[in-house]
């Protein structure tokens, strides 16, 4: 008897779970999988971060889908002829979402912020040309530049240098309150859980269209594609290629594809033994088909590259140095270098970030073997990983590094010798500080684009680290969800002008 | 005691017994493929990327297909089976060994002593299971001996309370008051009266134990703590064949069917040998 | 008994302590820190100042026994400390997250224990019968499927068959709609039953043909007691005692968060809080969780100490004193 009702129990809960529970009314319902770990939108750095930052915050100057520098806080902007002032017009009517007005006031106390040290923000770098800020009216600001800087503009358009209230600033409520100006609200955030973003009636773009958007975190990626086909969620981030690509030829969910900007990389530390020696370095290069790695890390989702990804300034690969794998060639720079023998590499990897990252160092195991280099893997945790890829306490690394729109900013960090990243990078010389103080303050394009050709070359040649291959940034969507524009930078930041029809 | 003509050995007994001569198949079978295996007697070599034919199912030339980069899986499994094996085996060996003496003794003395070395167990029972496995991981670096030590150590207190329950029962019965009486030392009376009055639960535990471990490496490789790459195990093998289960479905099927397979094995050895082990289960009349 | 209780309830605070010390030094020796943890490569090198402004704010500056000691202070009194990566008292994010570990752990057990039960004592009973070799045969699958393999087959399952999935990263507490929770947690809770019910079943069952075969079960048969009177009134009785001891485990066990099914089925409960907070090195998070798993766990081990006393009147606690 008891046993009856114990099982009317569980049919009852079965077929309650059973009953449909798609998501309802004009609210997008989205999952992912990583979490923003913070709402300061200068110190963040997680990709994850930047996802739902970018919904509520905005810079003065974005990029469209092109990569292409366009107007979003900021009208219009000068540079002076000399190239040592920078003066943007700003939009009017902009308020931010506790309804203040935003103005030139809030430009120049933003920037104080980012470039107090003690802030830590992200991108101070970048900025350090900035001498003053002038604000002559409400809706200009000048930026006096200490030395000419081309790159300074598309260094502006990241979330990174995104406009805060200076009444925020003031009261030290920048880190918790998420008071920006973008096209959505910050309801509540539950950290791993959800978050909860309304539509900002009064943003001053043509949307949103739709009452607000859910992020959910759902942390296993299979989970979130079984979510999208039961049709439980509207739109999903996807990280994983051997997930995404099972949803090529679904009927009922698209999935979005762009060709990222940020790069997958073997680093190899110049500055450790045997890695110092050129050859060595050039012979690993030479011995790794960058595609098979390519085809087996990521089932061929992606394109090879050089150092540079963006369409504006990527070259052929051909034209780069040893892109053909070359086994004959790699063993007589081995054996040039006096390392017939071979010698034992160790390379250290994060465990699932990229999800691609342990396949990629065993691809390479395998292909290294061949020239007698046994690569010894270290899996590790992604932050000890962090730990240790910043300390510079690796002989070498496979990683996934984050693009920029312009190469300077991309590289500056990495290839000059004051750069922040340059012992994490571990090689220094002076034709790479020369092509990158150039690259500074060359302002003429087709001088621009031969400039960093030669870095590439230069680059690639020197192979302090073996590039191998963009993957793609992707997103799934069920077919009511329309009007989505994905970027190669992953922003989602199209998610402003979707429409729901249900 | 019965007192019959001379009964038949206990290995003899086992072969008797269904449960224990599959559970003895199967586990035997087990040690002779990871042996193989260990010694590289497979197919091909086991890290061999045969990149043109990645992701091939089953065929002629590849028994239990490829994988994403054309290794063979039947040459892997069969290394996984040494690799997988040597977890469980060490692991539940360090556990039980630790596990049942400090349970008997701390059980047997009881009192203070009792309290004291209960209270320690409980320190370490009352981690959780994988903060204190990621945290053996973490400071030591991943790799098979870590995980052997950090899943040994998981499983000691479960050993110390398993053989303690039993403990605290059979100590107050007449028999052990008699030995008591009559002088034996502490240490035999453990050895002679008490512990073999505690196997049974013990030996259904360690069975328990052997699967478990097999398990909690595969659940210790779902999170990437567990035998590193390239070398495979079968929990290894089982996490990357999950996220590829729909694009090529004998990357998950073998795998899966080999720890089930193993850990069937091994309860069905134990299910035998404790049939055959505990005297007093062979008056049952069935 | 009170004696007893009062005797346990002061042993709980060594036990405690000891837990307390162990984690608190264990979490620092694993290599990564928390600032590093949360700004990840794409920040830099942080710069001296920085790096320092940063471990003031989350107090990382002074030396770990002052740390610790001012840690416990807080704890006596009721504070856990900060997480820093949500930004909330400890104590308030382990009373959100432990509802649902609890919920999920409570209708694990009475899964396992309604599978496990009767079939663990038929088949003791009917010892090789064909439910004896059904019930083997449940247990030994239930045993050998990773649960994460079960769980990952039913989600498939349930989303290209069945075109649902009941909790998609929505997970609804029990009060605000208690339909939707069950049905959010009844497989999650039904992948963790199974395996768990083989334990239960498997242990009910040795335990079962182990009193069946001693002597006064034999003696009972003797006397012509009725089969059914002998196993409710003695062997079930007496077989108790290890199918406590495994209820314990595995409900202390459930207690602690069952990290890999509630990545799964995207469950926010006290596993996935530890685990991200160990990636994170969210050392007051990790110290706090840990300190709470203990708790219960020393709490369930004295309940289960007393249900042993209930099952089994040769054993007494209170003469030990």
């Amino acid at each position: 008897m008891r046993k009856a009702f114990f099982a009317l129990v569980l049919i009852a809960l079965v077929a309650l779970a059973i009953s449909p529970a798609a998501a309802q009314g004009n609210v997008l319902v989205m999952a992912r999988a990583a979490d923003t770990t913070g709402l300061d939108p200068h110190t963040q750095t997680a990709f994850a971060s930047f996802r739902l930052l970018e919904l509520i915050y905005e810079p003065l100057v974005s990029l469209d889908a092109d990569l292409n520098v366009i107007p979003a806080l900021a009208e219009s902007w000068n540079f002076a002829d000399d190239g040592m002032t920078l003066s943007f017009t700003l939009r009017q009517g902009v308020k931010f979402h506790n309804g203040a007005d935003f103005t030139s006031a809030d430009v120049a106390a933003t920037f104080a912020r980012i470039l107090d040290e003690a802030t830590g923000a992200a991108a101070r770098a970048n900025y350090l040309n900035i001498a003053s800020i002038d604000t002559p009216d409400d809706y200009t600001v000048v930026f006096n530049l200490s030395a000419p800087d081309v790159p300074l503009l598309a260094a502006l358009a990241t979330t990174n240098a995104a406009m805060v209230d200076s009444a925020d600033i003031e009261s030290g409520a920048v880190a918790t309150v998420a008071n920006g100006t973008g096209p959505f609200v910050l309801e509540n955030w539950t950290p791993e859980e959800t978050t909860t973003l309304s539509a900002n009636a009064d943003w001053w773009g043509d949307g949103p269209n739709i009452d607000g958007i859910e992020i959910r975190i759902i942390p296993d990626e299979a989970s979130i594609l079984a979510a999208l086909r039961a049709g439980t969620i509207d739109f999903a981030l996807l990280n994983d290629p051997l997930v995404a690509t099972l949803l090529i030829g679904d009927a009922n969910v698209q999935l979005n594809r762009v060709p990222a900007i940020s790069y997958h990389v073997l680093q190899l530390r110049a500055a450790v033994e045997p890695l110092d020696k050129l050859e060595v370095r050039q012979a690993i290069s030479c011995a790794i088909d960058r595609q098979e790695v390519l085809d087996t890390a990521s089932l061929g989702e992606g394109i090879v590259t050089g150092p540079l990804t963006m369409a504006a300034f990527a070259l052929p690969t051909d034209e780069l140095f040893c892109y053909e794998k070359d086994l004959d060639k790699a063993r007589e720079l081995m054996a040039a270098a006096g390392m017939s023998d071979g010698f034992t590499l160790k390379v250290i990897a994060a465990n699932a970030e990229p999800p691609t990252a342990l396949s990629e160092a065993q691809s390479i195991q395998a292909q290294l073997a061949e020239i007698g280099i046994t690569v010894e893997i270290e899996s590790l945790e992604l932050s000890v990983y962090v730990d240790r890829w910043l300390a510079g306490d690796f002989e070498a690394a496979v990683a996934l590094n984050g693009g920029r729109p312009d190469p300077y900013t991309m590289y500056a960090r990495y290839w000059q010798s004051s750069g922040n990243l340059n012992n994490v990078a571990g090689y220094i010389d002076e034709t790479l500080d020369d092509l990158m103080a150039r690259g500074r303050t060359e302002t003429d394009p087709e001088a621009r684009y031969e400039i960093f050709a030669e870095l590439q070359h230069h680059l690639t040649e020197m192979a302090p680290w073996v590039w191998l291959y963009t993957g793609y940034e992707y997103t799934a969507q069920l077919p009511a969800v329309q009007g989505f524009v994905p970027y190669p930078t992953d922003s989602l930041i199209g998610l402003a002008h979707v429409t729901l029809s249900r | 005691m019965d007192s019959m003509p001379k009964p038949p050995s206990t290995f003899t007994r086992l072969l008797r017994n269904r449960s224990g001569l599959v559970g003895l198949l199967l586990v035997t079978l087990y040690v002779v493929v990871g042996v193989t295996g260990l010694l590289g007697m497979t197919p091909y070599p086991v890290n061999d990327q045969h990149v043109r034919d990645r992701l091939t199912g089953p065929s002629a030339t590849y028994a239990l297909g490829t994988d994403l980069f054309g290794r063979d899986m039947f040459s892997r499994l069969m290394k996984g089976a040494a690799n997988s094996l040597q977890v469980a085996v060490l692991s539940v060996t360090i556990a039980t060994l630790a596990g049942t003496a400090i349970g008997t003794v701390s059980g047997f003395v009881g009192g203070l002593f009792d309290n004291v070395v209960m209270r320690i167990m409980d320190v370490f029972f009352a981690l959780p299971a994988l903060l204190l496995a990621l945290v053996i991981v973490s400071v030591f670096g991943p790799g098979g001996g870590t995980t052997v030590i950090a899943i040994g150590i998981v499983y000691t207190p479960i050993f110390a309370r398993v053989s303690r329950g039993p403990v605290l029962a059979v100590k107050e019965m007449e028999f052990i008051m008699a030995a008591r009486c009559l002088g034996l030392s502490n240490l035999r009376i453990m050895l002679r009266h008490v512990l073999p009055n505690t196997l049974a639960p013990l030996i259904v535990q360690v069975s328990l134990a052997l699967s478990w471990s097999l398990l909690t490496e595969a659940g210790l490789s779902f999170l990437g703590l567990g035998t590193q790459p390239p070398e495979p195990s079968w929990g290894v093998m089982l996490s990357e064949g999950r996220a590829l289960a729909e694009m090529a479905p004998w990357l998950m099927i073998f795998p899966a069917l080999a720890i089930m397979l193993g850990v069937l094995g091994f309860n069905l050895l134990g299910d035998g040998l404790r049939d055959v082990l505990d005297p007093r289960l062979r008056g049952v009349k069935t | 008994m009170f004696r007893y209780l009062t005797q346990r309830a002061i042993a709980f605070v060594p036990t405690l302590i000891g837990v307390s010390i162990l984690i608190f030094f264990a979490i620092r020796l694993v290599p990564g820190d928390a600032i590093v943890a949360m700004l990840g490569t794409e920040a830099g090198m942080l710069t001296q100042t920085q790096r320092e402004s940063l471990e003031v704010y989350f107090g990382l500056d002074k030396p770990p026994v002052e740390q610790y000691f001012s840690w416990m202070g807080g704890v006596v009194t009721g504070n856990l400390g900060l997480s820093v990566r949500h930004g909330q008292p400890v104590l308030n994010l382990i009373l959100s997250r432990f509802p649902v570990t609890l919920e999920l752990a409570v209708m694990a057990l009475a899964i396992a224990l309604l599978i496990g039960l009767p079939i663990g004592i038929l088949s003791a009973i009917r010892h090789n019968s064909a439910i004896d070799l059904f019930g083997r045969l449940l247990a030994l699958v239930g045993l050998a499927t990773p649960n994460f393999l079960l769980g990952s087959l039913i989600i498939v399952v349930l989303s290209v068959v069945f075109k649902i999935l009941p909790n998609s990263g929505d997970f609804t507490p029990l009060h605000v709609d208690p339909g939707k929770n069950l049905s959010q947690l009844i497989f999650p809770a039904f992948t963790l039953g199974f395996s768990f019910s083989a334990s239960v079943m498997r242990t009910t069952r040795s335990a079962m043909l182990e009193v069946l075969g001693q002597d006064y079960i034999r003696t009972a048969r003797g006397k012509g007691l009725a089969s059914g009177v002998i196993v409710r009134r003695h062997a079930l009785r007496n077989a108790l005692i290890p199918v406590i001891t495994i209820i314990g485990v595995e409900l202390g066990y459930l207690l602690g968060g069952a990290v890999i099914i509630e990545e799964i089925f995207s469950l926010p409960g006290i596993g996935r809080l530890v685990y991200n907070a160990i990636s994170q090195r969210d050392y007051a998070l990790v110290q706090g969780v840990a300190l709470f798993i203990a708790f219960n766990f020393v709490v369930i081990n004295l309940i289960t100490d007393l249900l042993y006393a209930a099952a089994d009147p040769r054993i007494s606690y209170g003469q030990h004193a």
